[in-house]
């Protein structure tokens, strides 16, 4: 069993070191920025760490372990060797050369645009094939996806798809198609102009091409996340699942919900008639529905586990939770920050709300905290949780796990608070430096102070995750058998609806279509739209 | 078999999730399209459709006003492209030393180098001199001489102009960089409370921005000129007020700090 042990590996591992990198510019950023250091002498150094961070966090990071642990999904929830080893495995390669190939220009200084691109900037051409090749090799890992749970299903028709593939394969999709927006806009609009073909681009259309990819992108990065939530917390912590339909209707919610809201980062955008943008605001609070759902079978699913384990009364059952235990305090930290990070997303989709903290550093420390924070904290312990299976490790260190655990949590929030705080004084974000000397800036100084402090605190806590895994001993057991979370109640059957995604995914295209299609036709039809093409570092 | 039941209005779970997806948005666009709109008075709806295209981002009329800027009322026709700031060839570039040599060298120097006050021409970039001629041409930049020279060249002319004073070498080869300490802080790295880039974001250092002069080795005269005409608006012919805005909260002696910094010459031995 565990046929693509070396391929999750793999994955895993250039994830995990291309993080490590990553995070060393990001407190790099922050110290910078801060009054503890002299302003950065060339700001377009600042610009290209930020365009390397934001690549490897936003794109390398995520991508690579989904596509690792949708591997290991495949195979230790359908209980079957992964068809189609070699594709991965071409896909796994595509990946880390687009890496490379992206890479390169960015620290060369040719294309510090930012991972978000923004045309009319445009830089070498390389940065965005790179891209390109990191998104098609995720797409390999959608198609073997697919074809592995179509294999599983002709094996045991009319059986219910375990819930882990399930989630796993609701986050392919929705991956398929999220990331059109962002390749229809680098294939034909950004890749002309970078290679010189074109003078001008559509930067309006462009920009609403890539809202497209870039909100549901989020809900792709979260799958790996909610996965564990439901299908490896409960059976962690000594636990039940407290429903395995509500985990369904969650994973499905989001595949409908999470694509077509893209335009709530246009607010400020003028090319974006008013309509369309309440539209997708609306539609952005709908994806509270299966958060929502989701902290609330968690946190029944961590209550049984307390009862199980002789918790009584209407709180006092916390008091017996397995506190010691990694995956507890994962889960509750994960939560803290989501909530956090929830709040604060619902003020950046309000139409309105979003007036007053639009491009300013709340948003930087809105998606720290819901991404690097709920998101990547339970990335950390799905590694954790894996690494037995995938080494043939000894149980790892319970202690440095939890200490590992808690800086990144106590980091995460020292560094994102006042992040929010200073956002709302109206900080702007992508600023190299900050005039701290000018009194009307002075006392927001401190800010970035505790910022460099949390990230430090980050630093320390991604090494020490980097040592443990690289660390773990050798145990001489073969590990014991892989799990998933058993429900409290299986149902017999499970609706037709949620054992496939026939009909979600038809709903997702038609619900693009009618949020997206207006926008994008009449701005491609629209004279006169497109603006010359400004081209960094090319002089 | 299966999936046939799932597309049937008989399955609940596609009855309610169709039948609920299409009433939601449904609702949201009537409150998105119709009924916000109606609440608001830059909508100033005429009609029901009036208010939904204008909320769809296409409105009937774009302005009521019928009094539009006039074009180039002082500011500048031309649209900067990237093919501008290539090199020429050498044919339009020897071309382009004939007529250099005729109509520009008596105040710009034989080598495109002034002595006088007229600004360096030597190594200027293609798309600098293209812009400048025509806004010339058009009056959008005001100059008795330059007008009158300018009128009688052809687009031909001004490419090869161009393409000749590219060829030359410039005044002080090696702009700017942001860490050198004699440069003023306005140079570097600007002054963001007062929203002001660095001079070297745009002309060299850090970046060059398509349409932004070399100025190294400019004179000082000349740039001091063109600052403080920026400043009170006499000159506009920068694409979207660019200069204009940065130049606007400047005191007299940051202008003159900033014109002195740049004019400085190679030191002779580094030539």
């Amino acid at each position: 069993m565990f046929l693509a042990r070396k391929l999750v590996l793999a994955h895993f591992w250039v994830a995990f070191i291309a993080f490590g990198a990553a995070i060393v510019l990001g407190e790099w950023q922050m110290f910078v920025r801060s009054p503890l250091s002299a302003w950065v002498g060339d700001p377009e150094h600042y610009f290209r760490s930020v365009t390397a961070h934001g690549t490897v966090m936003g794109y390398v990071l995520p991508t690579l372990v989904a596509m690792g642990f949708g591997y290991a999904i495949s195979e230790l929830a359908l209980k079957q060797p992964l068809i189609g080893l070699r594709w991965a495995w071409a896909g796994f390669w595509l990946v880390v050369v687009g890496t490379v190939v992206a890479a390169t220009p960015v620290a060369l200084g040719l294309a510090s645009v930012l991972y978000t691109f923004y045309p009319p900037m445009i830089g070498s051409p390389f940065y965005y094939l790179g891209i390109v090749l990191v998104v098609v090799g995720s797409w390999i890992w959608v198609a073997l996806m697919a074809i592995n749970l179509r294999a599983w299903k002709k094996k045991n028709p009319g059986k219910t798809i375990p819930l882990a593939m399930f989630g796993n394969v609701a986050g392919a999709y929705l991956w398929a198609w999220t990331s059109v927006g962002a390749a229809v806009e680098i294939l034909l609009l950004i890749l002309p102009a970078a290679l010189g073909l074109t003078d001008t681009i559509n930067a309006g259309l462009a920009r609403v091409f890539f809202s497209w990819t870039l909100h549901a992108i989020v809900y792709f990065w979260l799958m790996p996340a909610y996965i564990a939530f439901y299908t490896i917390v409960p059976r962690a912590i000594g636990g039940r699942l407290y429903s395995d339909t509500m985990g369904r209707v969650a994973f499905v919610l989001f595949l409908v919900f999470s694509m077509p809201i893209g335009i709530h980062h246009l607010f400020a955008d003028p090319q974006v008639g008013a309509g369309f943008k309440f539209l997708h605001a609306v539609f952005t609070a709908m994806v509270a529905v299966p958060t929502f759902l989701t902290v609330f079978t968690i946190v029944a699913s961590v209550e049984i586990a307390a009862r199980l384990r002789g918790g009584k009364g209407i709180f006092g059952w916390v008091k017996a939770l397995p506190w010691d235990n990694p995956m507890m305090l994962a889960v509750t930290f994960s939560f803290i920050m989501l909530g956090f990070g929830g709040a604060g997303g619902l003020i950046n989709m309000s139409f309105q709300l979003n007036e007053t903290i639009h491009n300013t550093q709340w948003v930087t420390g809105h998606f720290h905290l819901i991404f690097a924070g709920a998101i990547v904290i339970m990335y950390f312990v799905v590694a954790y949780d894996l690494w037995p299976q995938l080494t043939g490790c000894k149980a790892l260190p319970a202690g440095l796990v939890k200490t590992q655990l808690w800086l990144w949590f106590v980091g995460m929030m020292v560094m994102t608070m006042p992040w929010h705080w200073v956002g709302l004084l109206g900080q702007p974000r992508r600023m190299a430096y900050f005039d701290f000397s000018n009194p009307a800036l002075s006392n927001q100084g401190w800010t970035l102070v505790a910022g460099t402090l949390g990230g430090l605190m980050l630093v320390l806590s991604a090494l020490l995750f980097i040592y443990i895994l690289a660390r773990a001993g050798k145990s001489e057991a073969a590990p014991a058998p892989y799990s998933f979370s058993t429900p409290v109640h299986m149902p017999a059957t499970t609706p037709v609806a949620l054992n496939g995604f026939a009909l979600w995914v038809s709903l997702m295209i038609a619900l693009t279509v009618v949020n997206y299609g207006f926008p994008i036709a009449q701005l491609a039809a629209l004279k006169d739209a497109s603006v010359p093409v400004i081209p960094i570092g090319g002089r | 078999m299966q999936e046939a039941r799932l597309f049937a209005w008989s399955n609940r779970w596609f009855r309610w999730s169709v039948l609920g997806l299409v009433a939601l948005t449904a609702a949201t666009m009537l409150v998105g399209f119709v009924w916000l709109p109606s609440k608001h008075g830059d909508f100033t709806a005429k009609s029901v459709w009036d208010s939904i295209c204008r909320a769809a981002g296409v409105p009937n009329e774009w302005s009521t006003t019928t009094e539009w800027p006039k074009p180039g009322a002082g500011t500048t026709h031309v649209v900067l492209t990237n093919a501008m700031g290539r090199s020429g060839a050498s044919d339009a570039t020897g071309r382009g030393a004939t007529i250099a040599i005729q109509q520009c060298s008596m105040c710009h120097g034989a080598q495109g180098m002034s002595d006088g006050g007229s600004p360096n021409l030597a190594g200027q970039y293609p798309e600098v001199i293209i812009k400048q001629l025509h806004d010339y041409k058009s009056g959008n930049r005001a100059s008795a001489f330059m007008q009158t020279i300018a009128n009688k060249l052809t687009e031909r002319d001004i490419q090869d102009v161009a393409a000749y004073y590219d060829s030359l070498p410039k005044a002080r080869a090696a702009p700017v960089r942001p860490d050198e300490p004699d440069a003023p802080a306005l140079v570097r790295v600007g002054d963001p409370l007062r929203n002001i880039v660095p001079c070297v974001a745009c002309h060299g250092g850090i970046d060059h921005k398509l349409g932004a002069p070399w100025l190294e080795g400019m004179p000082k005269e000349y740039l001091l000129k063109e600052l403080k005409a920026f400043a009170s608006g006499a000159r506009r012919n920068d694409s979207f007020g660019q200069m204009r805005n940065m130049v606007r909260p400047l005191t007299a002696q940051e202008l003159d700090s900033v014109a002195e910094f740049y004019a400085r010459r190679e030191p002779a031995h580094e030539r």
